[in-house]
Protein backbone atom coordinates (compact mmCIF):
# COMPACT_ATOMS: atom_id res chain seq x y z
CA UNK A 1 0.00 0.00 0.00
CA UNK A 2 2.95 2.53 0.73
CA UNK A 3 4.41 1.30 -2.37
CA UNK A 4 1.36 2.73 -4.52
CA UNK A 5 1.05 5.92 -2.59
CA UNK A 6 4.70 6.75 -3.02
CA UNK A 7 4.15 5.20 -7.11
CA UNK A 8 1.14 7.55 -7.29
CA UNK A 9 2.88 10.59 -6.05
CA UNK A 10 6.09 9.85 -8.06
CA UNK A 11 3.49 9.22 -10.99
CA UNK A 12 2.17 12.95 -10.47
CA UNK A 13 5.29 14.75 -10.01
CA UNK A 14 7.35 12.91 -12.78
CA UNK A 15 4.06 14.09 -15.35
CA UNK A 16 4.66 17.79 -13.46
CA UNK A 17 8.08 17.75 -14.35
CA UNK A 18 7.60 16.68 -18.25
CA UNK A 19 4.50 19.34 -18.16
CA UNK A 20 7.42 21.26 -17.20
CA UNK A 21 9.99 20.27 -19.23
CA UNK A 22 7.35 20.63 -22.72
CA UNK A 23 6.73 24.07 -21.02
CA UNK A 24 3.00 23.70 -20.28
CA UNK A 25 1.38 27.12 -18.90
CA UNK A 26 1.56 27.71 -15.40
CA UNK A 27 -2.39 27.49 -15.14
CA UNK A 28 -2.40 24.30 -16.66
CA UNK A 29 0.30 22.35 -14.94
CA UNK A 30 -1.85 21.37 -12.23
CA UNK A 31 -4.15 19.27 -14.11
CA UNK A 32 -1.87 18.12 -16.66
CA UNK A 33 -0.18 16.15 -13.97
CA UNK A 34 -3.29 15.09 -12.07
CA UNK A 35 -3.72 13.07 -15.56
CA UNK A 36 -0.60 10.78 -14.71
CA UNK A 37 -2.15 10.43 -11.43
CA UNK A 38 -5.15 9.34 -12.87
CA UNK A 39 -3.74 7.11 -15.85
CA UNK A 40 -1.39 5.27 -12.86
CA UNK A 41 -4.35 5.55 -10.83
CA UNK A 42 -6.36 3.29 -13.18
CA UNK A 43 -3.64 1.13 -14.13
CA UNK A 44 -3.16 -0.24 -9.93
CA UNK A 45 -6.79 -0.45 -9.74
CA UNK A 46 -7.02 -2.35 -12.80
CA UNK A 47 -4.82 -4.72 -10.88
CA UNK A 48 -7.49 -5.88 -8.94
CA UNK A 49 -9.12 -7.47 -11.79
CA UNK A 50 -6.35 -8.55 -13.88
CA UNK A 51 -2.66 -9.35 -13.89
CA UNK A 52 -2.46 -8.67 -17.83
CA UNK A 53 -0.36 -5.31 -18.43
CA UNK A 54 -1.50 -5.15 -21.80
CA UNK A 55 -5.01 -4.47 -20.55
CA UNK A 56 -3.98 -2.76 -17.61
CA UNK A 57 -2.27 -0.15 -19.77
CA UNK A 58 -5.40 -0.28 -22.65
CA UNK A 59 -8.06 0.95 -20.15
CA UNK A 60 -5.79 3.65 -18.59
CA UNK A 61 -5.35 4.84 -21.43
CA UNK A 62 -8.60 4.97 -22.55
CA UNK A 63 -9.21 6.39 -19.27
CA UNK A 64 -6.25 9.44 -19.63
CA UNK A 65 -7.94 10.27 -23.12
CA UNK A 66 -10.78 10.63 -22.22
CA UNK A 67 -10.17 12.99 -18.93
CA UNK A 68 -7.65 14.79 -21.81
CA UNK A 69 -10.47 15.34 -24.63
CA UNK A 70 -13.03 16.31 -21.77
CA UNK A 71 -10.47 18.69 -20.44
CA UNK A 72 -9.56 20.40 -23.86
CA UNK A 73 -13.43 21.38 -24.75
CA UNK A 74 -13.66 22.39 -21.12
CA UNK A 75 -10.25 24.45 -21.07
CA UNK A 76 -10.20 24.85 -25.15
CA UNK A 77 -6.62 24.12 -25.69
CA UNK A 78 -5.39 21.39 -27.73
CA UNK A 79 -6.16 17.90 -26.27
CA UNK A 80 -2.26 16.53 -27.18
CA UNK A 81 -1.38 18.93 -24.47
CA UNK A 82 -2.95 16.76 -21.62
CA UNK A 83 -2.77 13.44 -23.53
CA UNK A 84 1.19 13.86 -23.60
CA UNK A 85 2.02 14.74 -19.98
CA UNK A 86 -1.18 11.88 -18.27
CA UNK A 87 0.41 9.44 -20.50
CA UNK A 88 3.91 10.06 -18.63
CA UNK A 89 3.70 7.34 -16.28
CA UNK A 90 2.05 4.52 -18.82
CA UNK A 91 5.26 5.44 -21.16
CA UNK A 92 7.13 2.05 -21.71
CA UNK A 93 10.55 3.55 -21.85
CA UNK A 94 11.94 1.96 -18.82
CA UNK A 95 11.00 -1.40 -20.64
CA UNK A 96 12.67 -0.24 -24.24
CA UNK A 97 15.78 0.33 -22.34
CA UNK A 98 15.81 -2.94 -21.27
CA UNK A 99 15.21 -4.19 -24.28
CA UNK A 100 17.98 -2.17 -26.03
CA UNK A 101 20.27 -3.00 -23.00
CA UNK A 102 19.77 -7.12 -23.83
CA UNK A 103 20.54 -6.22 -27.51
CA UNK A 104 23.54 -5.05 -26.88
CA UNK A 105 24.25 -7.86 -24.52
CA UNK A 106 23.50 -9.77 -27.24
CA UNK A 107 21.11 -11.74 -25.05
CA UNK A 108 18.42 -12.35 -27.81
CA UNK A 109 15.64 -14.33 -25.64
CA UNK A 110 15.73 -11.83 -23.25
CA UNK A 111 15.73 -8.89 -26.05
CA UNK A 112 12.93 -10.66 -27.77
CA UNK A 113 10.82 -11.26 -25.02
CA UNK A 114 11.27 -7.49 -23.54
CA UNK A 115 10.99 -6.26 -27.44
CA UNK A 116 7.65 -7.74 -27.25
CA UNK A 117 6.92 -6.47 -24.34
CA UNK A 118 7.60 -3.01 -24.99
CA UNK A 119 6.01 -2.86 -28.66
CA UNK A 120 2.74 -4.78 -26.74
CA UNK A 121 2.66 -2.16 -24.16
CA UNK A 122 2.96 0.66 -26.95
CA UNK A 123 0.15 -0.45 -28.87
CA UNK A 124 -1.96 -0.90 -26.03
CA UNK A 125 -1.52 2.94 -25.28
CA UNK A 126 -1.99 4.12 -28.93
CA UNK A 127 -4.79 2.43 -29.43
CA UNK A 128 -6.47 2.91 -26.02
CA UNK A 129 -5.92 6.53 -27.15
CA UNK A 130 -7.61 6.19 -30.28
CA UNK A 131 -10.59 5.40 -29.24
CA UNK A 132 -11.89 8.04 -27.35
CA UNK A 133 -10.08 10.22 -29.78
CA UNK A 134 -12.93 8.81 -32.44
CA UNK A 135 -15.80 8.83 -30.60
CA UNK A 136 -14.93 12.89 -29.46
CA UNK A 137 -14.77 13.36 -32.94
CA UNK A 138 -18.45 11.80 -33.81
CA UNK A 139 -19.86 15.23 -32.29
CA UNK A 140 -17.17 17.38 -34.70
CA UNK A 141 -18.86 17.18 -38.12
CA UNK A 142 -22.07 17.92 -36.87
CA UNK A 143 -20.63 20.76 -34.69
CA UNK A 144 -19.55 21.69 -37.92
CA UNK A 145 -22.10 22.06 -40.07
CA UNK A 146 -24.22 24.11 -37.80
CA UNK A 147 -21.91 26.29 -37.90
CA UNK A 148 -21.39 26.19 -41.87
CA UNK A 149 -25.40 27.33 -41.77
CA UNK A 150 -24.96 29.70 -39.24
CA UNK A 151 -22.34 31.57 -41.48
CA UNK A 152 -24.25 30.93 -44.97
CA UNK A 153 -27.28 33.16 -42.97
CA UNK B 1 -11.40 54.14 -67.81
CA UNK B 2 -12.45 50.39 -68.78
CA UNK B 3 -12.40 51.46 -72.35
CA UNK B 4 -9.00 52.87 -71.75
CA UNK B 5 -6.83 49.65 -70.63
CA UNK B 6 -8.80 48.02 -73.45
CA UNK B 7 -6.02 49.59 -75.83
CA UNK B 8 -3.34 47.17 -74.30
CA UNK B 9 -5.34 43.96 -73.02
CA UNK B 10 -7.92 42.01 -74.61
CA UNK B 11 -10.76 41.40 -71.58
CA UNK B 12 -9.03 37.73 -72.13
CA UNK B 13 -5.87 39.07 -70.84
CA UNK B 14 -6.92 40.77 -68.25
CA UNK B 15 -8.64 38.46 -66.61
CA UNK B 16 -5.69 36.21 -67.17
CA UNK B 17 -3.81 39.28 -65.18
CA UNK B 18 -6.05 39.36 -62.29
CA UNK B 19 -6.08 35.90 -61.58
CA UNK B 20 -1.74 36.38 -61.63
CA UNK B 21 -2.14 38.77 -58.97
CA UNK B 22 -4.63 36.79 -57.26
CA UNK B 23 -2.28 34.08 -57.42
CA UNK B 24 0.29 36.04 -56.12
CA UNK B 25 -1.90 37.09 -53.11
CA UNK B 26 -2.52 33.14 -52.43
CA UNK B 27 1.28 32.46 -52.37
CA UNK B 28 1.96 34.87 -49.95
CA UNK B 29 -1.40 33.32 -47.54
CA UNK B 30 -0.15 29.81 -48.47
CA UNK B 31 3.36 30.93 -46.98
CA UNK B 32 2.08 32.03 -43.74
CA UNK B 33 -0.39 29.24 -43.20
CA UNK B 34 2.38 27.36 -43.86
CA UNK B 35 4.67 28.77 -40.98
CA UNK B 36 1.66 27.87 -38.58
CA UNK B 37 2.16 24.77 -39.71
CA UNK B 38 5.35 24.13 -39.62
CA UNK B 39 5.40 25.09 -36.21
CA UNK B 40 2.73 23.24 -35.02
CA UNK B 41 4.26 20.54 -36.39
CA UNK B 42 7.92 21.72 -34.48
CA UNK B 43 5.92 21.91 -31.39
CA UNK B 44 4.62 18.15 -31.30
CA UNK B 45 1.57 18.70 -33.32
CA UNK B 46 0.19 15.13 -34.43
CA UNK B 47 0.93 14.71 -38.47
CA UNK B 48 -3.60 14.91 -38.57
CA UNK B 49 -3.59 17.58 -36.74
CA UNK B 50 -1.68 19.63 -38.85
CA UNK B 51 -2.87 18.74 -41.93
CA UNK B 52 -6.70 19.37 -40.53
CA UNK B 53 -5.81 23.11 -39.53
CA UNK B 54 -3.45 23.31 -42.66
CA UNK B 55 -6.70 22.50 -44.85
CA UNK B 56 -9.02 24.80 -42.56
CA UNK B 57 -7.40 27.41 -42.53
CA UNK B 58 -6.76 27.59 -46.35
CA UNK B 59 -10.45 27.18 -46.83
CA UNK B 60 -10.88 30.31 -44.91
CA UNK B 61 -8.34 31.94 -46.39
CA UNK B 62 -10.08 31.61 -49.39
CA UNK B 63 -9.26 27.98 -51.22
CA UNK B 64 -12.03 25.97 -52.87
CA UNK B 65 -10.27 22.62 -52.29
CA UNK B 66 -6.57 22.39 -50.37
CA UNK B 67 -4.98 19.33 -51.06
CA UNK B 68 -2.28 18.58 -47.86
CA UNK B 69 0.42 16.07 -47.24
CA UNK B 70 1.90 16.31 -44.17
CA UNK B 71 4.80 13.71 -43.03
CA UNK B 72 7.21 14.69 -39.61
CA UNK B 73 9.99 16.35 -42.19
CA UNK B 74 7.78 17.62 -45.03
CA UNK B 75 4.62 19.59 -45.95
CA UNK B 76 3.28 19.82 -49.04
CA UNK B 77 -0.11 21.65 -49.82
CA UNK B 78 -1.54 22.58 -53.09
CA UNK B 79 -4.37 24.71 -53.02
CA UNK B 80 -6.80 25.95 -55.78
CA UNK B 81 -9.73 28.36 -56.80
CA UNK B 82 -11.44 29.89 -59.46
CA UNK B 83 -10.52 32.74 -58.78
CA UNK B 84 -6.02 32.03 -59.03
CA UNK B 85 -5.85 28.71 -60.09
CA UNK B 86 -3.98 26.11 -58.38
CA UNK B 87 -0.89 27.36 -56.12
CA UNK B 88 1.77 24.40 -54.70
CA UNK B 89 4.44 25.43 -51.84
CA UNK B 90 6.42 22.83 -49.93
CA UNK B 91 7.80 23.06 -46.68
CA UNK B 92 11.21 21.33 -45.25
CA UNK B 93 10.46 20.70 -41.69
CA UNK B 94 13.92 19.86 -39.59
CA UNK B 95 14.05 19.62 -35.37
CA UNK B 96 11.55 19.51 -33.28
CA UNK B 97 10.68 19.66 -29.53
CA UNK B 98 7.86 19.60 -27.35
CA UNK B 99 6.57 23.32 -26.30
CA UNK B 100 3.03 22.76 -25.42
CA UNK B 101 1.99 26.11 -24.62
CA UNK B 102 3.38 26.97 -28.30
CA UNK B 103 0.98 24.50 -29.82
CA UNK B 104 -1.93 26.06 -27.47
CA UNK B 105 -0.96 29.15 -28.97
CA UNK B 106 -0.72 27.81 -32.51
CA UNK B 107 -4.11 26.19 -32.47
CA UNK B 108 -6.05 29.31 -30.72
CA UNK B 109 -4.44 31.50 -33.72
CA UNK B 110 -6.04 29.11 -36.23
CA UNK B 111 -9.07 28.96 -34.53
CA UNK B 112 -9.28 32.80 -34.76
CA UNK B 113 -8.34 33.02 -38.54
CA UNK B 114 -11.39 30.45 -38.95
CA UNK B 115 -13.79 32.05 -37.27
CA UNK B 116 -12.61 36.29 -37.49
CA UNK B 117 -11.00 36.09 -41.02
CA UNK B 118 -7.90 37.54 -40.04
CA UNK B 119 -5.99 39.74 -42.69
CA UNK B 120 -2.71 38.57 -43.54
CA UNK B 121 -1.07 41.26 -41.69
CA UNK B 122 -3.32 40.02 -38.57
CA UNK B 123 -2.16 36.75 -39.21
CA UNK B 124 1.55 38.26 -39.70
CA UNK B 125 1.76 40.12 -36.35
CA UNK B 126 0.03 37.13 -34.12
CA UNK B 127 2.13 34.91 -35.20
CA UNK B 128 5.56 37.09 -34.28
CA UNK B 129 3.64 37.87 -31.09
CA UNK B 130 3.71 33.61 -30.41
CA UNK B 131 6.85 33.10 -31.38
CA UNK B 132 8.14 35.94 -28.92
CA UNK B 133 6.78 34.36 -26.10
CA UNK B 134 9.25 33.28 -23.56
CA UNK B 135 9.81 30.02 -22.55
CA UNK B 136 10.78 28.52 -19.31
CA UNK B 137 14.38 29.98 -17.68
CA UNK B 138 17.03 27.91 -17.66
CA UNK B 139 16.73 27.50 -13.99
CA UNK B 140 13.21 25.87 -14.07
CA UNK B 141 14.57 23.75 -16.96
CA UNK B 142 17.78 22.92 -14.23
CA UNK B 143 15.00 21.90 -11.86
CA UNK B 144 13.05 19.99 -13.86
CA UNK B 145 15.40 17.50 -15.05
CA UNK B 146 16.14 17.14 -11.33
CA UNK B 147 12.26 16.31 -10.46
CA UNK B 148 11.74 14.11 -13.76
CA UNK B 149 15.11 11.82 -12.76
CA UNK B 150 14.78 12.01 -8.47
CA UNK B 151 10.84 11.22 -8.94
CA UNK B 152 11.34 8.06 -11.78
CA UNK B 153 14.24 6.64 -10.07
CA UNK B 154 11.58 6.47 -6.68
CA UNK B 155 8.76 5.00 -9.10
CA UNK B 156 10.68 2.53 -10.57
CA UNK B 157 11.67 1.31 -6.90
CA UNK B 158 15.00 3.48 -5.75
CA UNK B 159 15.45 4.29 -2.27
CA UNK B 160 15.45 8.22 -1.40
CA UNK B 161 19.54 7.96 -1.66
CA UNK B 162 19.61 7.17 -5.18
CA UNK B 163 16.85 10.01 -5.70
CA UNK B 164 18.46 12.16 -4.42
CA UNK B 165 21.71 11.18 -6.68
CA UNK B 166 19.61 10.64 -10.07
CA UNK B 167 18.41 14.23 -9.17
CA UNK B 168 21.68 15.65 -8.99
CA UNK B 169 23.21 13.90 -12.44
CA UNK B 170 19.76 15.42 -14.43
CA UNK B 171 20.94 18.98 -13.61
CA UNK B 172 24.71 17.16 -15.28
CA UNK B 173 22.71 16.38 -17.97
CA UNK B 174 20.89 19.22 -18.43
CA UNK B 175 24.42 21.19 -18.91
CA UNK B 176 25.86 19.09 -21.24
CA UNK B 177 22.34 19.18 -23.40
CA UNK B 178 22.99 23.16 -23.26
CA UNK B 179 26.35 22.85 -24.33
CA UNK B 180 26.02 20.15 -27.05
CA UNK B 181 22.77 22.40 -28.31
CA UNK B 182 25.13 25.00 -28.79
CA UNK B 183 27.23 23.16 -31.74
CA UNK B 184 25.00 21.67 -34.79
CA UNK B 185 25.46 17.76 -33.14
CA UNK B 186 22.95 15.18 -34.27
CA UNK B 187 20.23 13.94 -31.76
CA UNK B 188 22.30 10.93 -31.94
CA UNK B 189 24.96 12.04 -30.81
CA UNK B 190 24.03 13.97 -27.96
CA UNK B 191 21.77 11.28 -26.61
CA UNK B 192 25.41 9.19 -26.74
CA UNK B 193 27.27 11.98 -24.57
CA UNK B 194 24.40 12.26 -22.27
CA UNK B 195 23.92 8.52 -21.07
CA UNK B 196 27.82 7.72 -21.02
CA UNK B 197 27.88 10.98 -18.85
CA UNK B 198 25.00 9.96 -16.77
CA UNK B 199 26.05 5.85 -16.78
CA UNK B 200 30.00 7.50 -15.16
CA UNK B 201 28.24 9.93 -12.61
CA UNK B 202 26.09 7.17 -11.67
CA UNK B 203 28.68 4.74 -11.29
CA UNK B 204 30.93 7.23 -8.92
CA UNK B 205 28.17 8.00 -7.08
CA UNK B 206 27.65 4.47 -6.00
CA UNK B 207 31.42 3.85 -5.75
CA UNK B 208 31.95 7.03 -3.24
CA UNK B 209 28.75 5.57 -1.20
CA UNK B 210 26.20 8.61 -2.44
CA UNK B 211 23.72 6.02 -3.85
CA UNK B 212 22.74 2.21 -3.29
CA UNK B 213 22.05 1.28 -6.89
CA UNK B 214 23.58 2.17 -10.32
CA UNK B 215 20.17 0.82 -12.22
CA UNK B 216 17.99 2.53 -9.59
CA UNK B 217 19.80 6.15 -9.88
CA UNK B 218 20.45 5.51 -14.02
CA UNK B 219 16.55 4.57 -14.78
CA UNK B 220 15.55 7.86 -13.68
CA UNK B 221 18.21 9.75 -15.98
CA UNK B 222 17.08 7.10 -18.64
CA UNK B 223 13.78 8.41 -18.57
CA UNK B 224 14.67 11.71 -19.35
CA UNK B 225 16.48 10.42 -22.54
CA UNK B 226 14.70 7.32 -23.96
CA UNK B 227 12.36 8.33 -26.78
CA UNK B 228 9.38 6.40 -24.87
CA UNK B 229 6.90 9.18 -25.82
CA UNK B 230 7.96 9.02 -29.46
CA UNK B 231 7.58 5.62 -29.68
CA UNK B 232 4.20 5.65 -28.41
CA UNK B 233 3.15 8.25 -30.76
CA UNK B 234 4.48 6.36 -33.84
CA UNK B 235 2.21 3.63 -33.07
CA UNK B 236 -0.71 6.31 -32.94
CA UNK B 237 0.68 8.03 -36.34
CA UNK B 238 0.33 4.21 -38.27
CA UNK B 239 -2.52 3.53 -36.73
CA UNK B 240 -4.39 6.68 -37.64
CA UNK B 241 -3.07 6.00 -41.20
CA UNK B 242 0.12 8.07 -41.28
CA UNK B 243 2.05 5.35 -41.89
CA UNK B 244 4.88 6.96 -43.47
CA UNK B 245 5.59 9.50 -40.58
CA UNK B 246 4.60 6.63 -38.12
CA UNK B 247 7.72 4.15 -39.00
CA UNK B 248 10.15 7.37 -39.33
CA UNK B 249 9.47 7.96 -36.03
CA UNK B 250 9.63 4.49 -35.21
CA UNK B 251 13.01 4.19 -36.40
CA UNK B 252 14.25 7.05 -35.18
CA UNK B 253 13.00 6.26 -31.16
CA UNK B 254 14.47 2.36 -31.73
CA UNK B 255 17.88 4.17 -32.95
CA UNK B 256 17.51 6.20 -30.31
CA UNK B 257 17.08 3.97 -27.73
CA UNK B 258 20.03 1.31 -28.97
CA UNK B 259 22.55 4.54 -28.80
CA UNK B 260 21.20 5.65 -25.34
CA UNK B 261 22.03 1.53 -24.20
CA UNK B 262 24.94 1.67 -25.86
CA UNK B 263 26.12 4.85 -23.93
CA UNK B 264 25.16 3.25 -20.76
CA UNK B 265 27.16 0.16 -21.81
CA UNK B 266 30.14 2.36 -22.68
CA UNK B 267 30.36 4.25 -19.58
CA UNK B 268 29.87 0.78 -17.12
CA UNK B 269 32.90 -0.72 -19.05
CA UNK B 270 34.55 1.96 -18.56
CA UNK B 271 34.38 1.71 -14.76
Amino acid sequence: MGDMILQLATAFVGSLGFALLFHVKRDRLLLASLGGLLAWGVYLLMGLVTEQDVIRYFVASVCLTVYAETLARAVKCPATLFIVTASIPLIPGGSLYRTMQYFMRSDLEAFSSQALTTVLLAVAIAVGMLVPTAIFQLGRPLFDSAAARRRAR
Amino acid sequence: MEEHSYHFFSPDELSQLSRMENADRANEYLYRVLDIGQYMLQCGGEVSRVEDSIRRLCIAFGAERADVFTITSSIVVTIYAQSFGAVTQTRRITGSAYDLHRLEQLNQLSRRICAQRLSLEETEAALREIVATPQYSFGVQLLTYALISSSFSLFFGGSWLDAAASGVIGVGLKCLDRVIRRTEASAFLSALLCSCLGGLLAGLAVHFHLGDNVDMISIGNIMLLIPGIALTNSLRDMFSGNTISGLMRFIEAILLALTIAFGFALAASLL
